[in-house]
């Protein structure tokens, strides 16, 4: 959560003209009443939500922005996705309750993952980022496959992402009357890009 | 993970203990308590009333069981939200509420094919509990299904609505010249009262079961039996999470709990231990206790769960709908394949589709993000097979502690071939219905479902852990209720079979206290 509202206001608004049009029609549905309370406290605490690095090194926390970078796209000044993995990897909770056991544990797999990435690699240019992605890819499969799912989720987890994959499934207090293909409510039509 | 803070008044003189509220402990909770018996039950999760349940899968995840397990073997299981539940009604606050009966041939498969093992039950055992049970929580089903012995009486309700990914399953099955069928599931398709709950709302196709039913709607176990129990005086502990199983002069009499980071015990005549075919040989193992046939921890088993997705043109809305509205058991028995599978048609919600997409496939960067711009258009089948005991699953105890100090427990699993066989026949199936109606982009997840045996039943002490209705071999006072002492798989959820088998286990547990 960003104890610094003013701070965050202020990056949430930083992002291009059209952020703030997604923005705006993500927040419209979110207070209307397709949205029930408990599910609209969630989805707005996370719209704006930004957590300070507390676990891993600044550099480890700037080699895995630039990484969460080209694995999900996104602008990270408009959506936080490595600070729910920093925060989750500082709590010792597992994220999703198991592990492979011939791997080890989270925090050490990703530091080494992180740490096989080339020298420089936040300065590298997009094309050789993926690059040096793909070699990580091969050689610390299990901490790649372990991390990309970790960031998946928090990625499309995002309202702004969701909006953007036009999904509205969580605009359900009235209930889903039609279900068929094709039977879309009008708030499924008005929302989302497609 | 705290219960509510109030300090917890602990009752005296049980009967039963119950140590797991999910689809093992609580209806054997409810038959005790209305049979006049003094019930307490000890749940490590809290309480998730339904209007407390936000749409949204991240939020959710305190449904799960969280801590974390060491995945081992060839085919190396995913626990937390694929398969463990926490919570007062423990999986069954985010099971999909799939409840097909087993076929009674589901139970003798030594008999029928000369390997696996038979149960010591047969279907007629269960017959007169899955109509119970079915009865009870609301299932909405066919008027006619298709598969397995007449019904003596029909489905409570009517079945429910087919979404996108049902109707076109049905459209490719029936080319195909499979049948199908609406599915049964635990969800109203029509208001229904509950004795100690109130009235339960029908769905409102609001298709996330897997994370938790925010209308009443589904049957978890905490707006059903659970509250039939309490409604009869049983007390259910939240946030208590036991450690330790104690015992007098070699009987099980209690058990230790820590809850509120406060240790506590309570004492019954009988302890009935329902934490699932992970927990409950986790605690076994690390007491040396109920072990005295070394089957404690063995035969772990999992379906076989494969699914495959497909693209139409057609705006699905995945999220929408029961997930799981079509069902075929066509594919019950299958040449050259020991057991079966089910076929059944899924939607998803946006989280897991991803997560698992990118899992899955190690897509990601603007191809991750174009597929899933696909999302509202994506359909799901998945199967649901049968799984052998093998010498090569089993649990055991690591060095590695978790948070409160204990054992991490490490699963070996590896497909035997017969479940290989049974993947690749389910996958090729599926891969050519979906083709079949037009879907692009069609890719497969193989998966295993559902956590089993570990603790498994059989009439002969030497080679089993319980007997036919639970009771511990060699430790009395010590009962096990939940699907670890599946002897084998069968080829369909476990939810209402363990329900059946749970409320069976009551009778006869009633029965020998009365004795």
């Amino acid at each position: 959560m960003c104890s610094l509202s003013a701070l965050c206001s202020l990056l949430a608004g930083s992002g291009p003209r059209l952020s703030s049009q997604e923005r705006g029609a993500v927040l419209a549905l979110l207070h209307s009443s397709a949205v029930t309370p408990v599910t609209r406290q969630v989805l707005l605490e996370r719209l704006d939500a930004r957590q300070e690095r507390q676990f891993l090194s600044e550099a480890e926390f700037n080699r895995l922005r630039a990484a969460a970078v080209r694995l999900v796209p996104h602008d990270p000044a408009e959506i936080d996705v490595i600070g729910p993995l920093d925060a989750r990897l500082h709590s010792g909770l597992s994220g999703d309750g198991w592990r492979y056991a011939d791997a080890p544990p989270d925090a050490e797999a990703y530091r080494t993952l992180l740490a096989a990435l080339p020298g420089g690699f936040v300065t590298l240019s997009g094309e050789q980022q993926d690059e040096a992605l793909r070699t990580v890819q091969s050689s610390h499969a299990r901490a790649f496959e372990d991390l990309l799912s970790e960031l998946a989720e928090t990625f499309f987890a995002h309202p702004l992402t969701q909006h953007r994959i036009g999904y509205v499934g969580f605009a359900d207090a009235p209930g889903w009357p039609n279900v068929g293909p094709n039977e879309l409510e009008a708030r499924e039509v008005s929302h989302g890009g497609q | 993970m705290a219960g509510s803070d109030l300090p917890v008044d602990l009752p005296s003189d049980l009967d039963v203990l119950v140590i797991g509220t999910g689809a093992g402990g609580s209806p054997l909770l409810a038959r005790l308590a209305v049979s006049g018996l003094k019930v307490a039950a000890l749940e490590a999760g809290v309480r998730h009333p339904p209007s407390g349940i936000a749409t949204d899968e991240v939020a959710q995840a305190g449904l799960f069981w969280m801590d974390e397990r060491l995945s081992a073997g060839a085919d190396p299981l995913a626990f937390g939200r694929n398969n463990s539940g926490r919570g007062v009604g423990g999986s069954t606050l985010h099971y999909t509420a799939y409840t097909p009966r087993a076929q009674p041939d589901d139970f003798r498969l030594r008999s029928e094919f000369g390997q696996g093992v038979d149960w010591p039950l047969d279907y007629a055992d269960l017959e007169p509990y899955y109509e119970e049970v079915e009865q009870f929580l609301g299932v909405s089903g066919p008027e006619t299904y298709p598969w397995g012995p007449a019904r003596q009486r029909p489905y409570r309700h009517p079945a429910l609505p087919l979404n996108g990914a049902a109707r076109l399953m049905a459209r490719a099955c029936e080319q195909a010249g499979i049948r199908t069928s609406p599915a049964a599931n635990a969800a109203l398709s029509r208001p229904q009262q509950q004795e100690g709950y109130g009235e339960r709302h029908a769905c409102t196709n609001r298709g996330f079961c897997q994370a938790g039913c925010s209308v009443g709607a589904k049957a978890s176990m905490d707006i059903t039996y659970l509250a039939l129990a309490e409604a009869h005086g049983a007390r259910i502990i939240d946030g208590a999470f036991v450690t330790e199983l104690t015992l007098t002069n070699g009987r099980v009499d209690g058990a230790v709990f820590v809850r509120n980071a406060t240790e506590q015990r309570l004492k019954a005549k009988t302890v009935v231990l329902s934490a699932g075919a992970v927990e409950t040989p986790r605690l076994l193992l690390r007491q040396g206790l109920a072990n005295a046939s070394g089957q404690v921890g063995r035969n772990f088993m999992a379906h076989v769960g494969v699914q495959v997705w497909g693209q139409v043109d057609d705006d699905l809305r995945p999220y929408k709908g029961i997930p799981g509205g079509l069902i075929s058991e066509d594919t019950h028995r299958l040449p050259g394949i020991v057991g079966g599978y089910l076929l059944q048609s899924l939607g998803v919600m946006p989280v897991t589709y991803a997560a698992q997409y990118a899992r899955g496939t190690l897509t990601w960067g603007q191809q991750l993000i174009d597929h899933m711009r696909g999302y509202n258009h994506v359909a799901g089948i998945n199967v649901l097979g049968d799984c052998l005991p093998y010498e090569h699953n089993y649990l055991e105890l690591t060095g590695e502690l978790d948070v409160r100090g204990l054992p991490k427990p490490r699963i070996h699993f590896s497909f035997g071939d017969n479940e290989k066989r049974m993947g690749e026949h389910a996958e090729t199936l599926m891969r050519s219905l979906w083709a079949s109606i037009g879907a692009e982009q069609i890719w497969a997840l193989p998966r295993a479902a559902h956590t089993l045996g570990t603790a498994r039943m059989g009439h002969d002490p030497a080679v089993n852990v319980v007997d036919a209705y639970g009771s511990v071999h060699d430790t009395p006072g010590l009962w096990i209720c939940d699907n670890s002492t599946y002897p084998s798989a069968l080829g369909v959820n476990p939810a209402l079979t363990q329900m059946a088998l749970s409320l069976r286990a009551a009778d006869e547990l009633i029965r020998r206290i009365r004795a």
